[in-house]
């Protein structure tokens, strides 16, 4: 194999690929769903309470509650405004506070306030705005409780938020769209439009079509992996080692790209094909979302082993060396796909032999 | 226009759509994993927090501060050891503990600051440990008999139906984002059909016999709507979406149907091949998936979310299959939904219409 037959065949499709719809795919759409999964999926397994203030006289209590970790205080200037939005529920709770309301506690006075809640919002977040805000407005009164309060974490000091577990998904996503999907509808796209036998009546080969469209997904898969962990901040103190497994996942899936885009006769099949598979390559994932689940399962699916790693290393602060075992698959995978990617060149070159 | 002729570019339509491997297996997937989905999601919203308390001579007080809010449950456990275990094992599904000395009520009666616990497991929210920590302190100061300085907590106005006990859960919210994925679904079915045509030249093949251009563009209408449509309904009643307001929701449907059919007719015009159209379907796919989306999120949706073509079907399923709405309370989605039909179907027989006469 000539590997300059192959750099040619790369350059190529570098070339040419920004005029694929695959190739802006590749391009924008980890972005997009870094987006999604972050700033709306985030919100949406952990939403916070969300309480609205009407401060007619600049009170300590409205400083005080924006300074409460997990109140979204939001400060309105009309009351009426704040009663309509309560009732849409664009806010869990309301509260007004007349001028004079700080003076009025501290004198030991009982203070008329009016909390608003929503009728939609959850019996516990009513509650949490509620004591809250007492707790506020007993540190304005001056009424501090005789107990010193000390908060003890028990369990499993090892929990991940649920936008932290959807980072493999992230990962999995940029890797296997730019790294599976890019090669195979590259050769299922050349084989349509039959520039492929064009390419195979000049010097290049079988072998070195499959290598340089596979190089151009292993890259594109490395440089959006990349992406992706840089916009979700996920580098942490490993990013080497997290680029060799990156390095690593983009081979396989592109290994796995040329398989099914040799044999995949039309687009049409290739998309069915990966939308019928998607489960196997998908499958880690579920598993580091839902950690109830049997966690040895998702090490029966080939992508665990370098999401799994790029995973631990980004969150619970894993170092390379713990993650030798699944580099050693990783590379055992890579290298047991290189026959089946083989095989399905030769197959396809006869199938184009006979066709001609 | 011919019935007849319709009919008949129906027939092959569906033919040619039963024969397509892509279109049956989305569907086919569609019909088992949305209503799977749906089913396994949880049917009821758990607004209680449950809370281990560990306390001597504090009864009254607790009992009073629990029995007076809904979204409290008071779990009285024996010592530490008990609560923690509690916690540790998910029993009676304790989310935090209280942990009183049994000294308590002395101190407090002599002045004397004491020691309270609050337990907590890791993945409880920081807003729910503030605010057992204040509860914790509300609690010492009502045992000394100290009222707080407004009654606040014991009444508050409720604005709008109180939704407490009978919250909508997370199931229900999913059911008309399911209902949407169907039909965008058959968005692109549509647009890959329309492509193929365009790209066989089979449309000019269709055209040379007595069928009009009329007739073939209103044979890709019927096919879209009533594929999407029919998908949609199935789906909707394995989903138990008609349980009320069904003829709104068929309407509804209908409508639904006839935009994306709208919409796949546009795809399918630009389509050069499969991949162009399922970028095409794609690209016109996400900004028309924000209203769904949107419908997750309490409140109200932002101004540019509303007028976003399929802003009407979401709001009328939402409304109809969670608050029971009736005619005249989704009256104005139905018209602007309708609206953007016939624009979405106006645009699509023109821009198809078009790309069929250059061929």
């Amino acid at each position: 194999m000539n590997l300059r037959q192959a750099g040619n065949v790369l350059a190529k499709d570098l070339r040419l690929g920004p005029r694929s719809p695959v190739f802006l795919w590749v391009l924008a759409l980890p972005i997009v769903f870094t987006f999604l999964i972050t700033a709306v999926f985030g919100d949406l397994f952990a939403p916070p309470a969300r309480l609205a203030v009407v401060d007619e006289g600049s009170s300590r209590i409205t400083a005080a509650l924006q300074q409460v970790d997990g109140i979204e205080v939001t400060v309105l200037d009309d009351s009426d405004a704040m009663t309509a939005a309560v009732e849409a529920h664009d806010y869990d709770a309301g509260l007004l506070l007349p001028a004079g309301t700080d003076e009025a506690l501290a004198s030991g006075q009982q203070t008329e306030l009016e909390l608003l809640v929503s009728g939609q919002s959850l019996a516990s977040t009513r509650l949490v705005i509620g004591v809250t805000t007492l707790d506020e407005l007993r540190a304005v009164a001056g009424s501090s409780p005789p107990v010193e309060v000390v908060v003890t974490t028990v369990g499993d000091q090892g929990w991940v938020p649920v936008e932290d577990r959807l980072l493999p998904f992230i990962v999995m996503y940029a890797v296997v769209i730019a790294g599976l999907f890019l090669p195979a509808s590259s050769m299922v796209e050349e084989r349509e439009r039959r520039t492929l036998d064009a390419l195979l009546i000049t010097p290049v080969r079988m072998s070195e079509v499959l290598v340089g469209k596979g190089a151009l997904g292993v890259i594109l898969a490395v440089m959006m992996g990349w992406v992706t962990l840089a916009l979700n901040g996920a580098f942490g103190s490993q990013p080497l080692a997290m680029t060799l497994f990156l390095l690593l996942g983009g081979v396989m899936m592109a290994e796995l790209g040329l398989v099914v885009g040799s044999w995949a006769k039309d687009s049409n099949t290739l998309f069915t094909t990966v939308k019928g598979g998607a489960l196997l390559v998908v499958a880690p994932v579920l598993f580091t979302l839902f950690p109830g689940l049997p966690q040895w399962i998702a090490q029966l699916f080939p992508t665990y082993y370098f999401l799994q790693p790029i995973y631990d290393m980004a969150v619970t602060g894993t170092t390379f060396s713990d993650h030798l075992v699944d580099l050693a698959a990783c590379v055992a995978i890579c290298l047991a796909l290189i026959p089946a990617v083989s095989a399905m060149g030769r197959r396809l070159e006869q199938q184009m032999a006979a066709t001609v | 226009m011919s019935p007849a002729v319709v009919s008949t570019i129906v027939g092959k339509d569906l033919k040619e759509f039963r024969a397509d491997r892509f279109f049956l297996l989305i569907t086919g997937l569609s019909v088992v994993f949305y209503p799977l989905i749906f089913w396994l999601l949880p049917a009821t919203v758990d607004e209680t927090l449950r809370v281990g308390v560990v306390q001597r001579g504090l009864d009254p007080v607790v009992t009073a501060v629990a029995e007076g809010s809904d979204g409290l449950a008071v779990v009285e456990l024996a010592d530490q050891t008990a609560l923690e275990q509690a916690l540790l094992s998910g029993e009676g599904d304790l989310v935090a503990g209280l942990v009183f000395p049994d000294d308590f009520v002395a101190a407090a009666a002599f002045g004397e600051k004491t020691q309270v616990t609050v337990l907590v497991t890791a993945d409880v929210p920081p807003e729910v440990e503030t605010a057992l920590s204040a509860l914790a302190g509300e609690l010492a100061l009502l045992a000394l008999g100290e009222p707080p300085p407004s009654d606040l907590l014991a009444e508050p106005v409720v604005l709008g139906n109180d939704l407490v006990g009978d919250q909508v859960s997370l199931r229900e919210q999913l059911r008309p984002l399911l209902a949407f994925f169907v039909l965008m679904t058959e968005t692109f079915a549509l647009a890959t059909l329309v492509a193929a045509e365009i790209q066989t030249r089979t449309v000019t093949a269709v055209l040379v016999t007595p069928a009009t251009r009329t007739d073939f563009l209103a044979a890709k209408g019927v096919v879209g709507t009533g594929v999407a449509f029919t998908e949609a309904a199935l789906i909707m009643a394995l989903i138990g979406g008609f349980a009320t307001g069904a003829p709104i929701l068929v309407v509804a449907l209908l409508l639904g149907a006839g935009l994306v059919t709208g919409i796949g007719m546009v795809a399918g015009s630009f389509g050069r091949d499969f991949m162009t159209v399922l970028f095409t379907s794609i690209l016109i796919m996400i900004p028309l998936m924000i209203p769904a989306f949107s419908a997750l999120f309490p409140g109200t949706a932002n101004a540019w979310v509303q007028v976003l073509p399929t802003y009407g079907f979401v709001q009328t399923v939402v409304e109809v299959t969670t608050a029971g709405a009736g005619w005249s309370d989704v009256a104005p989605d139905l018209l602007l939904l309708a609206g953007w039909t016939m624009a979405a179907f106006a645009a699509g027989w023109v821009v198809l219409g078009r790309r069929v006469a250059t061929l």
